[in-house]
């Protein structure tokens, strides 16, 4: 049996007088990486947060597979295989970086030894080893992205949501980061969603993009076939004009 | 030395150093200090449990400390002067008569099952919400034993119970807490606990049932109230329901704070600390007294004085004097950078 698809259907998240997310579909594979990218306020990390059970839905479903997960607490969501990173950074501050990887394996059942050991390894995996023992809240920026994303990872998930992993880091950094996420679907048989700015790192990391401005998908596909695109174009230009 | 086992080994060590020195200097009133000292080790360190992987203070500790003092005091107190310590005791009690020790252990358990029953609805609230409950915890459990006379003798003073609590029971029962809050802090139930204190939100979405692991924290700390408050009922013999109320309260939290709640060094350098300053100015408010330099005794210099000390470390230092680092990995990280240094 093939591992169970990650699908949103039609799904719609209001937020006191705001349409969120106006009918968004996304379907997300094992071993594929999804770049969702759109203006600010298009509803990119109302969407990740609708999946992993942080905002309530208005209307549409979430499954894994043949299983409804709307309505789950984040919690049991979580324990099904879904991991995720936040677009402002969420560390254990007072505990060190070691514990804060170690707490995702101990969530899923690990023991304490197998657990720190298995943190080590993606400390390792990810750079990270020099500042295994120093407390969360004293990394810089890029680092603490990168904790972030090995905590997830420690949790060994079938799904790793990414909300704006490269925000803060510089050139070499968000190249390195680009290595080691587009190795993981292989590795790991994850499927990936991911969700930047950067766009030379979205065209060159992810094998599909959907685009969403104002709640709805207005565009998905290849890179070429996104960056070529009228709506998305519009949409881009508009909120550019909009910032000067 | 792995430096979990460091930090016990040092904190105990501390305990024992308080033994020997006591023990050497063979004066009375020492004795009495000392053996009030590893009491409250015993509770601050019960409230660390609690308050410090979860982050959530607790005004709640102290009613199980009484809790505990009366089980115990049920349990020893022998039956030819329960009649006259406790008239209106139920038959069924009258004759029961077991081991100091073994009634402080029960003490102990009885403090975590009432703690279980009362706490679990509780457990899901945070911030606000939460310590403002476990205030009404506090005066639920403070007004049970003002008015169940039956067993508490009400707001009365309770005679009669036997002492068994010498300066070494009460220093291995300190050392004993120690250990169980360092394990504690390290299990897999301490360290998800603490990831939820440091963010909810982030330690709900890798799958920790938070109230899960914020009431097996609060349980194990009720037992450690419970044992320590039989351990001190077994010392002073004598009791009312107001010796578990505001004022022990805030000694215990205030020993913690100081200390810094987050680290079981903080809670035994914070009651280290308080009782020493404590035991300081009562002596100068005696010497003060004793002058006659004011028409009226000088008196609560003692509470004023931990008032402002703690209010000066919530101000320089918010996190306590260890608010992050255990001693036994303050001194292995210090250990490893010097020996990078001369490398």
């Amino acid at each position: 049996m093939s591992k169970p698809i990650l699908r949103a259907t039609d799904v719609v998240v209001e937020f006191t007088g705001l349409r969120a997310l106006d009918g968004v579909s996304l379907a997300l594979a094992p071993g594929e990486i999804v770049g969702l990218i759109g203006p600010n306020g298009s509803g990119k990390t109302t969407l990740i947060n609708a999946i992993t059970g942080q905002v309530r839905l208005a209307g549409g479903s979430i499954t894994l597979g043949d299983r409804t997960i709307s309505g789950l607490k984040p919690r049991d969501i979580a324990l099904l295989g879904l991991a995720r990173s936040f677009q402002i950074v969420r560390l254990f501050n007072e505990m060190t970086v070691v514990e804060n990887v170690q707490a995702a394996a101990l969530a899923h059942g690990a023991g304490t030894r197998a657990a720190r050991a298995t943190a080590l390894r993606l400390l390792h995996e990810l750079g990270l080893d020099a500042r295994a023992d120093e407390l969360g809240a004293s990394l810089s920026y890029g680092d603490k992205r990168r904790v972030e994303i090995a905590r997830a990872l420690a949790a060994d998930p079938a799904f790793l949501l990414l909300d704006e992993p490269a925000a803060g880091m510089n050139d070499a950094e968000t190249e390195a980061l680009l290595h080691t996420l587009a190795a993981l679907p292989a590795q790991r048989g994850l499927g990936l969603l991911i969700i930047d700015h950067d766009m030379g790192l979205m065209m060159r990391l992810c094998h599909r993009l959907q685009v969403l401005a104002f709640g709805k998908t207005i565009a998905a596909g290849s890179a070429d076939e996104v960056r070529r695109h009228p709506a998305v174009i519009e949409a881009y230009l508009g909120s550019e004009a909009a910032h000067a | 030395m792995n430096r979990h086992l460091l930090t016990a080994v040092l904190l105990s060590g501390l305990v024992v150093l308080l033994v020997v020195a006591t023990e050497a200097l063979g004066v009375r009133v020492f004795d009495r200090i000392a053996t009030n000292l590893c009491v409250s080790l015993v509770l601050v360190i019960g409230l660390q449990i609690f308050m410090g992987n979860s982050g959530i203070l607790s005004f709640a500790h102290i009613g199980f400390m009484g809790v505990g003092a009366y089980v115990s005091a049920l349990l020893t107190i022998p039956a030819q002067m329960k009649g006259m310590a406790l008239p209106d005791l139920y038959p069924i009690l009258q004759g029961i008569q077991v081991s100091p020790y073994l009634a402080i252990a029960l003490a102990g358990v009885a403090a975590a099952v009432v703690a279980a029953v009362m706490s679990y609805p509780l457990m899901r609230l945070s911030d606000a919400a939460a310590v403002i409950t476990s205030f009404a915890l506090l005066v639920v459990l403070h007004t049970v034993m003002t008015n169940w006379s039956n067993v508490t003798n009400g707001p009365r003073t309770l005679f009669g119970v036997p002492k068994a609590t010498d300066l070494l029971l009460a220093a291995g029962v300190a050392v004993a807490a120690i250990v169980g809050a360092v394990a504690f802090k390290e299990s897999r139930t301490g360290l998800l606990l603490r990831a939820s204190r440091d963010d909810e939100v982030a330690a709900a979405a890798l799958g920790a049932h938070i109230p899960h692991l914020r009431w097996r924290a609060f349980i194990v700390a009720a037992f450690f109230a419970g044992v320590g408050g039989a351990l001190w009922g077994h010392f002073v013999t004598s009791f009312s329901p107001n010796a578990f109320y505001l004022h022990q309260t805030f000694v215990i939290l205030g020993m913690l704070v100081i200390g810094g709640a987050n680290t079981v060094t903080g809670a035994v350098v914070g009651a280290f600390l308080v009782t020493g300053a404590f035991e300081s100015l009562r002596s100068v408010e005696a010497r003060l007294n004793d002058l006659k330099l004011f028409n009226d005794q000088v008196v609560g210099l003692t509470e004023i004085v931990l008032a402002l000390a703690m209010i000066a470390v919530l101000i320089l230092r918010p996190g306590g004097l260890f608010p992050s680092r255990e001693i036994g990995a303050v001194l292995a990280r210090a250990f490893a950078n010097k020996k990078k240094g001369a490398a």
